[in-house]
């Protein structure tokens, strides 16, 4: 099994933990990741506001690289699948495409329309298959309870996520977590928003939601949480302190990245996986798996 | 069909203890029919105390949104054969971010009032033509999209800033800010960007693509507000964060081809704001106690000069396409 | 207790349009509805309304001529008239509203064919004309500042001597009944479609000012003209509307032939409503329909135009039928959804009663007669909601106020009491509302017959006692939509009985009211509206000539 992989911006900046994790749980799996190499920014739905064919242009160009690599795309950012799998809708229409390609002339480039664009969630869910991943595991996670925690982008809009063929998507973070042995702590908030895109513009109700959703899943019983997107990392995570802070209240809920929490049931080595290396310490989810801490 | 509607019932007039229940009713109900179907036969042949809005019927007139498996909707579009879970089960409660006044009516004073907020008459500058204002079919084609706005406050139901922060003018107040905006016959842009620029405004929002998954008319709030955003820059409202945000965002990708995070949020704050950059510091301490930074040096990525080469052409086709 | 110097109630399109009058007329003006302005009924309204603007060659004489021809000469031709004349102004003042009216390549309104009529003269919002038109008023609303009592249900109307004085109305929220005053009323509170089953009508639509009028001693009038629709979806009634015939759409039976052809050879499709209707009916009775249905074909329209002028329906059909409509024909079939009689008013919207006027489909001015045209409703609404008004404001303002008695809410709360003290065994208001809903719709409604109407009467008769015994589950104060249910049941059967009467009283076939066992129009006759009053003993006929000016009975073909 082989990939065009799109690692995106944040695994290589905000959250240095999660490339090396990504790339020792896909060899784990015999997954194959052939990095698009000079690949843009999606857009992160930033740039689309201000400009949407703008962003489309840029994907375009990310998915006519991949088309010539022979390879469908895996992404590892809930986020850059949202917005790569919003531009593939509208690069359907054979129109807009050409208009598009009509920008991607000068590069040498064309999109034809025929790459898939997956996020490392389904290719473990769908692809590899949660039977081969339940296999694979020599530590199993028992007793460690695990709320989910998806990032809107890879939640909504359901039509260019593909849900309406794949209903069970609405499902695959949960089904991994069951498969690596853990324990679901279901809660209201795991489709909602981190409150990332709005840090810098409106803190106080950023703060209030990774507040919300922390505090919420440790009522469900959670002992962390797992999550597809760095994005909602870097909030959930990294601003974790100030949240408490804010709601005078201490929180303390570890923040795994989905490659993260597999590759711990996968035996890889919690360095590699980069656990040291969060805002909120991963501690006791260590001690609760087993995990010697050096 | 044998299924069972979970309701979540409220009455404001019981004991205080038993205000607040779940209740199972099991209707046969045909294969067709819609949650809204449903709730009527309950109504009128099981439990008149169950108390819903609804008139149409036919997703026109905005009275039975609720909440149906978790996700606001009308009930009158829901159909049940689609919804069924375990055991036949349908879950259904009240809409989200609004008072319960009693089962699934809510109170939608707040939603109105946000709705008034934005001025929502059409303002048109200088003395009225004698016959129709001229404007372009395409124009009033846009605008119908969001005209179909049926005010059902499904989208408020499930804002995420809206849970948070009451303060939000929300997706619906702002859809309907939009279409003035948008309209070529009001004469009020500027000074209603301004208006909606301000906190609570636009860039409150947090993209989370809720309202636009829920809205049953397909108005795309979000969609909207993102035009707004881009409208008051275009005004020459770049002064709040999340202006700049969006402007150092763009330069990064223009200048390296990704998100180079340190440069966003200094140029997001401005290099001078002090207060503001202090006040990541503990963050960015323990981050680099952690390891846990983005390369101080960012580099472009290959082929930085077809980003840019890109980057210009579509800027340029949308300023040729706005005129 | 509230005061106010006009108060309309209902806030569709003719009551919000009466409330804009009535306050730039100077008056301190208030709406009460029973639901939030833009839930209103005039929401469903699709295909558009109707002006003739003489600017581009159109003609007012020749609107008014088919409106009273559609009218299978019933209307009365002076109120057409006004109609006609105010239509361009009241089109173009809608736009100036904001209205987001669809446009031609040179930018200005553009229009679209619509049944009974040579000429495109039809101004549409794609197929959300009435839903445009509304929450453009309403924004209107919100910008004049009008009181608006949001929620609040009138369970009736205060009457002394003789003079409407004001309403009492049950605030649904709190469940407080309240008194409010006011020397004019208006009643906006359009149709009475759930007096059948099924209906196009939202389930709001229960002829509240209709039975008001009626029981206050104003008379109703023309109530047997039902209009059928002819395309409505066959399991819930929903409205398909005109304008989808009005863009080219054909009608087909189930041998795939464009029956029309037989029936109106010349408009086809497009000839009046109750013309298509009956034309349907008789295909599918005669046994050439598909499951009781005929169906309606919009493939060759192409997905352009259905995605852009037709978006709502194709949304209906895909919602409901899961079928697209570029795809597949849909099954359609006639379906109960206006009524063109209604409160008899002067072309000032004043009843017979002192102070109290009507707009709109609650309204019989009439522009109508026995079958309305498409897209004269929309029309009707702002032009003669504007009128009510205007007439309103000033009768109020030569009139002041009076003290009124608190005891008129006492008296209310006692009938209320009474209520929520039946018994709830056995019997139940959706059972009576289901049975009369039946008993309308099989026997009142494109054709008729002196038997099946009589059968109707009798059952509304028997099911009015039932309705004197029965009780309500919920006891609370608070949101008791049950209770209200049951208030707008004792509208709808009053109502209904008045639409039995005028149906047996009319020995002819005119316009909807079609009689297989009286197929001929009969002008030396019953050229003439039958009033209906209410008494002790049931309804009372009485008749009125029909107002004629330049336009004499001819034999109608389309």
């Amino acid at each position: 099994m082989k990939f065009a992989f799109y690692p995106g911006c944040v695994s290589r900046g905000g959250c240095p933990e999660l490339y090396p994790s990504v790339l020792a749980v896909a060899h784990r799996f015999g997954i194959e990741l052939d990095e698009i190499v000079g690949a843009s920014c999606t857009g992160a739905g930033v740039l689309q506001e201000k400009n949407r064919f703008l962003g489309d242009s840029l994907n375009a160009r990310t998915f006519a690289m991949a088309e010539r690599m022979g390879l469908p795309i895996m992404t590892i950012c809930s986020t850059c699948q949202g917005v790569m799998a919003q531009a593939h809708q509208r690069l359907r229409d054979e129109a807009y495409r050409a208009q598009v390609n009509e920008v991607l002339k000068e590069e040498g480039l064309e999109y034809k329309g025929t790459v898939e664009v997956k996020h490392m969630l389904w290719v473990l869910a769908e692809d590899i298959g949660v039977e081969e991943v339940r296999r694979k595991v020599v530590r199993p996670l028992s007793g460690l309870r695990v709320a989910p925690f998806y990032g809107c982008y890879i939640v909504r809009p359901s039509g260019p996520l593909g849900y309406d063929e794949h209903p069970e998507r609405a499902e695959s973070l949960e089904r991994v977590i069951e498969a690596v042995g853990a324990t679901v702590a279901d809660f209201p908030g795991k489709t909602r928003c981190c409150g990332f895109p709005i840090l810098t513009i409106n803190e106080p109700a950023s703060m209030r939601m990774v507040a919300k959703h922390t505090l919420e899943a440790k009522e469900h019983g959670a002992d962390c949480m797992v999550t597809p997107c760095p994005l909602c990392h870097l909030n959930l995570d990294g601003q974790q302190p100030k949240a408490a802070m804010a709601a005078s209240q201490d929180i303390d809920l570890p923040i795994l990245h989905l490659p993260q929490l597999v590759g711990l049931a996968l035996g890889l080595d919690s360095n590699v996986l980069g656990l040291g290396r969060h805002i909120q310490t991963t501690y006791s989810v260590l001690m609760k798996v087993g995990v010697q801490v050096h | 069909m044998q299924i069972t509607l979970r309701v979540k019932r409220y009455n404001p007039e019981a004991p205080e203890e038993r205000r607040s229940w779940t209740q199972d009713y099991k209707v046969d109900v045909p294969e067709d029919s819609t949650v809204l179907d449903s709730l009527i036969q309950v109504r009128e042949y099981v439990d008149d105390s169950l108390s819903l809005r609804c008139s149409c019927r036919g997703a026109i007139c905005g009275s039975c949104a609720m909440r149906v498996n978790g996700h606001a909707a009308l009930g009158c579009k829901s159909k049940v054969q689609k919804l069924l879970g375990k055991d036949n089960v349908i879950a259904v409660e009240p809409m989200g971010n609004q008072p319960v006044i009693k089962d699934l009516v809510v109170d939608m004073t707040v939603f109105w009032d946000k709705i008034r907020q934005v001025q929502p008459w059409l303002q048109p500058q200088g003395p009225e033509p004698e016959a129709e204002y001229v404007a372009p079919n395409e124009a009033m084609q846009h605008l119908v999209g969001v005209m179909g706005c049926i005010m059902c406050g499904a989208c408020v139901s499930d804002c995420t800033v809206l849970e948070v922060d009451k303060n939000f003018i929300g997706p619906a107040a702002l859809a309907k800010a939009y279409r003035f905006v948008a309209d070529p016959r009001d004469g009020h842009a500027k000074d209603r960007l301004g208006l909606y620029n301000k906190a609570g405004g636009i860039w409150d929002c947090t993209r989370c693509f809720e309202c636009v998954q829920v809205c049953p008319k397909g108005v795309a709030p979000m969609d909207r507000i993102m035009a707004l955003r881009d409208q008051a820059i275009d005004a020459g409202f770049i002064g709040s964060y999340g202006a700049r945000h969006a402007e150092a965002f763009a330069s990064s990708v223009e200048h390296s081809g990704t998100v180079n995070e340190m440069s966003l949020v200094v140029n997001t704050f401005g290099m001078f704001n002090l207060p503001k950059l202090l006040g990541l510091l503990p963050l960015a301490i323990r981050a680099g106690y952690k390891r846990k930074m983005p390369p101080l040096f960012h580099k472009p990525v290959e082929g930085i000069a077809g980003v840019r080469r890109i980057f210009h052409k579509a800027e340029e086709q949308q300023k040729a396409a706005r005129g | 207790m509230l005061q106010h110097d006009v108060l309309v109630v209902g806030a569709g399109l003719a009551g919000m349009r009466a409330a804009l009058a009535a306050k730039q007329a100077g008056a301190n003006v208030a709406i009460i509805s029973k639901v939030t302005p833009v839930r209103s009924h005039s929401n469903a309204a699709q295909g558009g309304i109707n002006a003739a603007l003489t600017d581009r060659g159109d003609d007012w004489k020749e609107h008014a001529y088919e409106t009273v021809k559609g009218s299978d000469y019933l209307g009365d031709q002076d109120a057409i008239e006004i109609l006609s004349q105010d239509a361009g102004r009241a089109v173009i003042e809608l736009e100036h509203m904001g209205v987001v009216f669809s446009r031609g390549p040179d930018g200005l309104l553009g229009t679209r064919r619509f049944g009974g009529q040579q000429r495109a003269r039809t101004f549409f919002v794609a197929d959300i004309t009435g839903q445009a038109m509304l929450h453009v008023l309403f924004e209107q609303l919100l910008k004049s500042g009008i009181t608006l009592y949001e929620e609040w249900f009138v369970t009736s109307l205060v009457m002394e001597d003789g003079q409407c004085r004001g309403v009492v109305a049950l605030e649904i929220k709190s469940g407080k009944l309240e008194l409010i005053t006011s020397p004019a009323v208006v009643l906006a509170t359009g149709g009475c479609g759930r007096i059948y089953e099924p209906s196009t009508n939202g389930l709001i639509v229960t002829g509240d000012g209709m039975a008001l009028a009626y029981k206050a001693g104003a008379p109703l009038m023309d109530m047997e003209m039902v209009q059928y629709h002819p395309t409505t979806l066959k399991q819930n009634g929903i409205l398909i509307t005109e304008a989808a015939r009005g863009e080219g759409g054909y009608l087909l039976n189930g041998k795939g032939e464009r029956f029309m052809d037989k029936y109106a050879p010349s408009m086809k499709e497009l000839a009046s409503r109750d013309v298509v209707s009956r034309s349907e009916q008789t295909e599918i009775n005669e046994g050439r329909g598909v499951n009781g249905c005929v169906l309606l074909d919009l493939r060759h329209l192409g997905r352009q135009v259905i995605e852009t002028k037709l978006a709502y329906i194709n949304e209906v059909a895909l919602d409901y039928l899961g079928i697209s409509l570029a795809e597949a024909p849909i099954p359609i079939r006639p379906g109960m959804h206006y009524m063109m009689g209604g409160i008899k008013t002067d072309v000032h919207g004043a009843t017979r009663v002192p102070g109290l006027y009507a707009a709109g489909e609650t309204a019989c001015v009439s522009v109508h007669g026995a079958n309305r045209l498409g897209a004269n409703s929309l029309l009707d609404t702002v032009v003669f909601g504007r009128r009510a008004g205007d007439a309103s404001a000033a009768y109020a303002k030569e009139r002041g106020h009076k003290n009124v008695s608190e005891a008129f809410v006492a008296d209310e709360e006692a009938r209320i009491k009474g209520i929520l003290a039946r018994s709830t065994d056995g019997d139940s208001v959706a059972k009576i509302r289901l049975e009369m809903g039946q008993v309308m719709n099989d026997n009142i409604s494109v054709f008729r017959h002196e038997e099946g109407m009589k059968k109707a009467q009798t059952t509304i008769r028997r099911l009015k006692e039932r309705y004197a015994r029965v009780g309500v589950q919920n006891k609370g104060k608070v949101f008791n939509t049950g209770l209200i249910f049951s208030l707008e049941l004792g509208y709808m059967l009053d109502v209904a009985e008045t639409i039995a009467a005028g149906a047996l009283a009319r020995k002819e076939s005119r316009g909807a009211h079609a009689r297989v066992d009286m197929p001929d129009r009969d002008d030396a006759n019953f050229l003439k509206h039958a009033l209906v009053f209410r008494t002790e003993s049931g309804p009372r006929i009485d008749w009125l000539p029909v107002t004629m000016t330049q336009w004499q009975p001819q034999k109608r073909v389309y």
